[in-house]
């Protein structure tokens, strides 16, 4: 075997095991709330806004407020370290990033995704 | 109809002119190729024709296409309307088929002047019939009643309006960035079908020459496209940042650091004729990368990881995306692995002090930042083929890699300059390589002390100002001979700049939270803050109330006023307003004010309180107040002014006293703006506090839900009218215009590279160097 390979394929393994446990520690799970609320750690929870719970911005401790329901339905309540986020009220579900602590789900981003075109139902006419 | 027919036309028009093409390549026959030319000429035009039609028929909100219902309405003015041609799915991939067809059109006579049309023609044909094939799957002339068929609809169902554009996307960014990130993307395809038509002439070298500017074009496009989505990002969408690691952006780095991989060792291979099946795998991958991509955002797979919308494209669309990968991996991968006992024509491996070596290491180093982000981005999806748990990985990960692999590029990079092509003569580089290393130094110390302290971030800082130092030095003495060939100095130069940009706006930025009172001067960080007032703009459209905040922002000897803005649109019902960054552009900082929410001062104490509910009296916490109903209009009568007029029962409770009743009652008016309340103060006796109310929300499915709004003050006291507080975040960013500078001289460096490979490619050497075997 030529030096280059041998020297090119020790390169090539310690890069992918460097990146394999780069990987593993900055991997963030999704989870439901009950999996959340055991975990306790950062997590991912995909669900939406519960509309008749509101919604709130307090200005001066920036921090916004809402309720969530996870996908089988599981409800709690969110506080977002910053402002209400872009498409809030129109999106069809969010993806909340944060962790749990005494029944309060901490998210330090939330995506709003909006409404898939191509499943939308047609408007009245 | 016709679009629709004219879809299925275009497909047959591409399968017909591959068909041709191959076919005249298998039987060496040049009248096949003139039907094949023919019948891609008509491909093009045909594409030009659906295109225009689309385009006609947003303008004229034709409202029986789905797409165009779907994407548009009769409010968008005209950019967006033409900008609504590439807004979804169907349109983007029309988008991408008509550019990659207006290419083949250019690429046609300069493929023939190379003696490359057949070879090169029958590969960008197969990728045609690909994209036409798409556009049958995802035809945008679909017709509205068609669409929701299952939903009862018929031919006469025509929406009277589109549902719009979401305003976010309402600015001149979109009508640039997106034709140029997939004009980038449809020239990829240029260098994929010159190495496959090298493999198939069995003509390894001067294929490089050939593609070489093509490779250098479609790098330097889609790096600008790129660019001008972070900006985009910065300046309007209010992210705060340009770049964020998203699936999305990640799928359009991902080909473009191939491509510039890639494009290095070309070099490599022009200069030393090594490296020619490195040069066919990236050339390969390269374009799989793009159609990878495209894969990655368009079939929805990655849904729940990124700000972007994805759309589940439908199952036939999602095979044909999926089969288009797979062929032209396997097609790709096969011809070189069938040529490739033909291709080892040159064993000898560089020498470590030469630039070929050093170049190569670089493209490597560049390949392990494409390899890592497309695993990065695919992770989701890999996690979910070995059946773990779904998992998203974080930015810090992109971080960290390219924190390890940057410092690598512009080393490898300053070392490849300071050696010679073949062999390098000692005593020069040793005297280069001491002064590089001087300058290298005494900028880092520079560096550090503007005040730089992670140790990464110097390393980083050092590594760059090596590469920029090289860069400068060795690309001066070039340009004084010709500024023609000083291209890849003026790219590198770029490079360094961007990161130093980064670095600056990573490691010093500053941010604050600010919540700013109408008129009142407020101290953040070295600046006062002051929200000036707002005003409505654009007040000709009725769909929209789009209000402009002013902020004047004193201090470091500067007084200036920008504005953020507001946009309340119909788009989602004004439930809340889309924001958009007010920003002070600078050489040395931006000062960056991005709008988080109003609110009206509270300077009544007002509280809002249900029905038969109890609160505590504001401006004297020892006394309880319980609203205990509401009387109704007609127990009260009209006010002497006419107005109607309602009160509010309350008890008033102290720690001593027993209760007593009070009422509070109120004038109500209604206009535009619904219901306005006016007051009359009422004294709670025994104190010096009088209540108003000031708001009653009535619940019509529950009365005893409905709320009433009581405010406080002193009696006699004279309010201040409530001042409205925009609160906003406030962030200093410091050398944030290097970013743009960066990338922009990047750009023109490639501009400068391809003018001078264009001519290389046009000398009568490369021409005769062999023949074609027709």
């Amino acid at each position: 075997m030529k030096p280059r390979y041998l020297i090119g394929g020790i390169v090539a393994i310690v890069l992918a095991v460097a990146a394999w446990f780069s990987l593993d520690s900055s991997s963030i799970e999704y989870a439901n709330l009950e999996r959340a609320e055991q975990l306790g750690s950062t997590v991912q929870v995909v669900g939406t806004w519960v509309k008749d719970q509101g919604q709130s911005y307090d200005a001066q401790a920036d921090v916004f407020r809402f309720t969530m329901a996870d996908e089988e339905g599981r409800q709690i309540p969110v506080v977002l370290h910053g402002a209400k986020p872009n498409n809030f009220e129109i999106a069809v579900s969010l993806v909340v990033k944060g962790r749990v602590e005494n029944g309060t789900l901490h998210a330090s981003n939330v995506l709003t995704k909006c409404p898939s075109k191509y499943e939308g139902q047609p408007q009245g006419v | 109809m016709i679009g629709q027919i004219l879809i299925h036309v275009l497909f047959g028009l591409a399968v017909g002119s591959a068909v041709s093409y191959v076919w005249s390549w298998l039987r060496s026959d040049p009248r096949l190729a003139t039907i094949g030319r023919t019948l891609f000429t008509a491909l093009s035009i045909g594409l030009i024709t659906a295109s225009a039609m689309l385009i006609i028929d947003v303008v004229q909100h034709r409202f029986e296409y789905t797409y165009v219902w779907n994407y548009s309405s009769t409010e968008l003015p005209l950019h967006l309307l033409i900008a609504s041609f590439y807004s979804g799915q169907e349109g983007s991939i029309l988008l991408w088929t008509l550019l990659v067809s207006l290419i083949g059109v250019m690429l046609t006579p300069y493929a023939r002047r190379h003696q490359y049309e057949t070879a090169a023609m029958s590969i960008y044909g197969l990728i045609m019939v690909f994209l036409t094939l798409l556009l049958v799957a995802k035809n945008p002339f679909s017709y509205y009643w068609e669409t929701f068929a299952a939903s009862g609809m018929t031919p006469a169902d025509v929406p009277a309006n589109g549902k719009g554009l979401n305003p976010l996307l309402h600015n001149a960014w979109i009508t640039i960035h997106p034709p140029i990130l997939f004009t980038g993307f449809a020239s990829m395809s240029v260098p994929f079908v010159f190495a496959m038509a090298g493999l198939l002439k069995r003509d390894y070298h001067r294929w490089i020459t050939v593609a070489m500017p093509w490779a250098l074009l479609s790098t330097a496009v889609l790096g600008f496209g790129i660019m001008l989505g972070g900006f985009w990002a910065y300046e309007t969408l209010g992210w705060g940042g340009f770049w964020g690691w998203d699936p999305v952006e990640n799928s359009s780095l991902i080909p473009w650091l191939v491509s510039v991989a890639l494009v290095h060792t070309m070099l490599v291979q022009r200069r030393t004729r090594g490296l020619v099946k490195t040069n066919m795998s990236l050339a390969v991958v390269a374009f799989v990368m793009v159609l990878y991509s495209t894969f990655l955002t368009r079939s929805g797979i990655l849904g729940d990881t990124s700000v972007h919308s994805f759309v589940d494209p439908g199952k036939f669309a999602f095979w044909i995306l999926l089969a288009f990968m797979v062929v032209f991996s396997v097609l790709g991968l096969w011809l070189v692995l069938a040529r490739r006992e033909d291709m080892n024509i040159r064993r000898e491996d560089f020498a470590p002090t030469t630039r070929e070596f050093m170049v190569s290491i670089g493209a490597a180093i560049v390949m392990a930042s494409a390899i890592f982000v497309t695993v990065g981005t695919s992770w989701p999806v890999i996690m979910e083929i070995i059946g773990q748990p779904k998992v998203a990985v974080a930015i810090a990960f992109y971080n960290d890699v390219h924190l390890i692999l940057m410092p690598l590029v512009f080393v490898v990079n300053g070392l490849s300059l300071l050696v010679q092509w073949r062999s390098t003569s000692k005593g020069q580089f040793r005297r280069n390589m001491l002064v590089a290393a001087g300058l290298t130094m005494l900028l880092t110390i520079a560096t550090v002390m503007t005040g730089l302290s992670a140790l990464e971030h110097i390393f980083l800082a050092s590594t760059a100002w090596f590469s920029l130092v090289v860069n400068v030095q060795t690309g001066w003495m070039i340009a004084r001979k010709s500024i023609a060939v000083a291209g890849a100095y003026v790219s590198h130069l770029g490079i360094a700049l961007l990161i130093f940009g980064v670095i600056a706006t990573s490691q010093y930025e500053e941010r604050y939270h600010a919540v700013l009172v109408q008129g009142v001067p407020t101290m953040v960080g070295d600046y006062t803050l002051t929200y000036v007032g707002k005003e409505q703009i654009e007040r000709e459209f009725l769909d929209r109330e789009k209000l402009r905040y002013d902020v004047s922002i004193e201090g470091n000897g500067e007084s200036r006023t920008v504005s953020a803005i507001l946009y309340w649109s119909d788009f989602n019902q004004r439930q809340s307003a889309f924001l958009e960054p007010g920003i002070r552009w600078g050489l040395t900082n931006d000062l960056y004010i991005s709008p988080k929410a109003t609110e009206w001062e509270n300077v009544w104490n007002a509280t809002t309180v249900m029905r038969g509910g109890t609160i505590a009296n504001p401006l004297d916490s020892t006394q309880s107040i319980t609203l205990q109903r509401f009387t109704m209009p007609m127990e009260e009568g009209q006010s002497e002014d006419g107005r109607m007029q309602m009160s509010a029962v309350l008890q008033i409770a102290d720690g001593d006293g027993s209760p007593r009743e009070l009422r509070a009652r109120t004038r109500i008016s209604t206009g535009d703006g619904g219901p306005a309340f006016d007051p009359e103060w009422t004294p709670i006796s025994g104190t010096d506090i009088a209540v108003g109310l000031t708001n009653i929300t009535r619940n019509n499915a529950d009365p005893s839900q409905s709320t009433g709004e009581l405010s406080f003050k002193r009696v006699g006291q004279e309010m201040p009218a409530p001042r409205e507080v925009f609160t906003v975040e406030f962030s200093v960013k410091p050398l944030m215009s290097l970013v743009w500078i960066g990338v922009i001289t990047m750009v023109l460096g490639f501009a400068v590279s391809i003018v001078r490979y264009l001519r290389a490619s046009a000398t009568p050497s490369a021409l005769s160097s062999a023949p074609e075997a027709l």
